[in-house]
């Protein structure tokens, strides 16, 4: 009889731990961390370890510890973002874009004016204050500078010295890098529509160096895609296509940067970030992995670089939102910036902090020095909903390189509608 | 229930036999007397939680969805639009293509993984080592969608394992990138769909083929049947219960058709391979187009629902005729 009694007692027991535990994760959403430490939701599994690393710095200097949180599901984690930020079930902070991204989520009201903590740090020289746009949304700041990554083009310096190539300083010092690689029998430039997004990155380049006024515009919404000066970037893009530089469209940035540690690929357009996808290939800065920022097209165009940095950002109701508020306080502060971007191994948005990989160091040291125009990238720029359409667009064109004239006539359409649509939020 | 107890003599008698059950006194038998014991409603309470959770899980969702696709909805804010997601559906070149693909898909898994279980079955049937050789193709079946999709995806980019075959047998024409252009795209995602699917119609058809009478076939090679004329007017004919859960899921499974495309192609280049399910999924969960895709979750639904029910209307009475007969 008792033995009969036992299993049923144990599986009331595991039903009301089950409940218990249920109860208590629903709870424990709710409560948030418990006091002296903060929550910060992101999207990178990559980016859990600098994360902890700046939690940590912060615990010293501001009694108070940032806890990464990943999912790492881009679709997964914005659903969670985007349903839960008028709830007080959502994350406290949140590694999030910046840019149009940003603005999105800041129309909202869902996430806090952090305007006098970025004053605050631009006060102590912690911050470039030329990032200040790309976290602005109606001249209030949301979001703090994470990561500082530069779009660069890299490359292999073993091979360029093999065939008497040096990194180019002009324009066509970069086309004559790619005629000479290509004759001695190497791919000149990573190309891609892999994986979706990257398929604007040519048209991002080759734009911001022919114009980079025109790129800033044509992001912002003031200039049409079918004006001549896009076209003649398409153009340009095509005229490469023509002379077989790229590499097949569908090879992914892994391995393209596993191509270009090896020396069948002769350059590859990314952001800084790629440096540790390079290093896990067998790359190691200086020796075999080099990265110059590409030359202005236009010489008298305003010299100018590519930039891509996350936001910090901190939400109205957020359990712990006191606390949350408090860590951005702390966030650019010299000894948490150092910890997360020695981690990270990429730029640093505080000038003071020097990148831990030299080649990146020597990037930012020519960008502060040559004081590049820093223009946010494609993604970020415009809004979320017609730049994931027009990057598909994008992805046509690089397979059909003859398209571009209609490529351009489509993503005006699309930038009419989405505009519109963007203008008439702003005013509601 | 009690019947099972009773003596043979007391069988002409039940109700004698249910005065005695001893536990229940006539107060007691009085008040279940109104849903008696095993009537109609007396399973309610126990059937409840089952209901309970398809509601929420299954039916609440799905009205929710239809009434969601009358709205359009970014996430934020929503607006009462009435039939104007379903209308924007008809213009939208990529909705077309998308339900092309989906076509495509059904037409192919139709094709490739059903024929390619039924034939490899019945070889495989009475042949020597056949149950290894169906082991070695039943295997893929274990491994999930997304990792089949990784491993096809370092065989179909245009530097993959494919094209370096074509080319190092000197077939360099035959070279392409699969994965970049349409419909090639889509086809080569059947072929790895098939690839991993036709396992599990192996198994179930090698099922099948044991569960036809050996009398039927021995009558069958009396009358001088063999070969072709056997499989078609013998194995064929006794596997139709199986072929209709085999043919059925296909359906289902093509109509759905997810995890291998997103991790191949995420729908793309430039959303050309993208199926209804991806489609919906992009629109809903990328884009932010909440009514939107909700109006193509319903066409799927409906598209689905539809031609399972109809294809099962179709099969099923002649099944059950044949199961009884067999």
């Amino acid at each position: 009889m008792s033995g009969s009694r036992h299993p049923s007692m144990d599986r009331r027991t595991l039903l009301v731990a089950a409940a218990a535990g249920a109860l208590a994760t629903a709870c424990g959403t709710a409560a948030g961390q418990p006091p002296g430490k903060v929550a910060v939701l992101g999207d990178s599994l990559p980016w859990e370890k600098p994360m902890a690393a700046a939690g940590a710095a912060m615990k010293r200097v501001a009694s108070l510890q940032l806890v990464p949180e990943v999912n790492p599901s881009l679709e997964s984690f914005e659903q969670i973002v985007r349903s839960s930020l008028r709830t007080n079930k959502t994350p406290d902070m949140l590694k999030y874009w910046s840019g149009y991204r940003l603005q999105d989520l800041a129309r909202t009201g869902g996430i806090e004016d952090l305007t006098h903590q970025w004053d605050d740090a631009v006060a102590k020289g912690w911050v470039d204050p030329s990032l200040r746009g790309a976290f602005t949304y109606h001249r209030r700041v949301y979001g703090l500078p994470m990561n500082l990554a530069y779009w660069v083009m890299f490359y292999n310096p073993q091979v360029f010295r093999a065939h008497d190539i040096k990194p180019p300083g002009t324009w066509d010092g970069f086309l004559t890098a790619c005629a000479r690689l290509k004759k001695a029998g190497i791919t000149p430039l990573h190309g891609t529509a892999a994986d979706r997004w990257p398929s604007f990155i040519w048209f991002q380049e080759v734009l911001s160096r022919q114009d980079p006024r025109f790129y800033q515009d044509l992001m912002n919404g003031r200039e049409r895609y079918t004006d001549p000066r896009a076209e003649r970037a398409l153009r340009t893009i095509a005229s490469f296509f023509d002379k077989d530089w790229f590499t097949p469209m569908d090879l992914s940035h892994t391995d393209a940067a596993a191509a270009l540690v090896r020396g069948t690929v002769g350059m590859v357009a990314c952001g800084t970030w790629l440096g540790s996808t390079l290093a896990g290939a067998g790359g190691k800065p200086g020796e075999n992995v080099g990265a110059f920022v590409l030359p202005m097209a236009d010489p008298k165009a305003r010299p100018s670089v590519i930039f891509e940095s996350s936001a910090l950002v901190a939400t109205v109701k957020g359990a712990d939102h006191d606390e949350a508020v408090e860590a951005t306080g702390a966030w650019l502060h010299p000894a948490v910036m150092r910890a997360f971007s020695g981690a990270l191994q990429d730029g640093c948005p505080n000038p003071k902090v020097k990148a831990a990989n030299p080649v990146i160091a020597g990037l930012a040291k020519k960008v502060r020095g040559d004081k590049l125009w820093l223009l946010n990238r494609f993604w970020e720029q415009g809004p979320p909903e017609l730049v994931e359409a027009t990057v598909d667009d994008l992805a046509g064109f690089l397979l059909n390189p003859s398209s571009y004239r209609s490529t351009l006539r489509t993503m005006q359409g699309r930038a009419d509608e989405a505009w519109k649509v963007w203008r008439e939020a702003e005013q509601s | 229930m009690t019947g099972t107890a009773t003596p043979a003599h007391g069988a002409a008698k039940p109700t004698h036999v249910r005065r005695r059950v001893p536990v229940r006194t006539p107060h007691q038998a009085a008040k279940t007397g109104g849903g008696r014991l095993g009537g109609p409603l007396a399973a309610l309470p126990w059937a409840l939680p089952a209901f309970a959770f398809v509601g929420v899980l299954l039916v609440y969702p799905f009205f929710r969805s239809v009434y969601g696709s009358f709205f359009e909805d970014n996430g934020f804010t929503s607006s009462f639009t009435g039939f104007d997601n379903y209308t924007r559906l008809a213009d939208d070149p990529i909705f077309g293509r998308s339900l092309l693909n989906t076509l495509m898909w059904v037409a192919g898994t139709l094709l490739l993984p059903v024929l390619a279980g039924l034939l490899i079955a019945v070889a495989t049937h009475r042949m020597r080592c056949g149950r290894i050789a169906q082991l070695v193709i039943v295997l893929p079946f274990a491994i999930s969608g997304a990792a089949t999709a990784v491993l096809w995806n370092f065989m179909l980019t245009s530097e993959g394992a494919v094209n370096q075959v074509l080319r190092g047998v000197g077939l360099d024409g035959l070279a392409q990138p699969w994965l970049l252009e349409w419909p090639q795209n889509t086809l080569s995602m059947i072929v790895a769909s098939t690839w991993q699917a036709t396992g599990l119609n192996v198994v179930l058809f090698a099922i099948g083929l044991r569960a036809i009478p050996r009398e039927t076939v021995e009558a069958a090679e009396l009358d001088g049947a063999s070969g072709w004329r056997m499989f078609r007017y013998i194995t064929l004919p006794q596997l139709r219960a199986v072929s209709v859960v085999v043919v059925g899921m296909a359906i289902v499974n093509s109509l759905k058709a997810f995890d291998m495309i997103w991790i191949l192609t995420k729908g793309g280049p430039s959303r050309s391979s993208e199926t209804l399910a991806l489609s919906m999924y992009r629109e809903t969960f990328r884009l932010f187009h909440v009514g939107y895709g909700s109006a193509i979750a319903l066409v799927l639904s409906v598209i689905v629902v539809a031609s399972s029910w109809t294809y099962l209307r179709r099969q099923m009475p002649d099944t059950s005729t044949t199961a009884v007969q067999s």
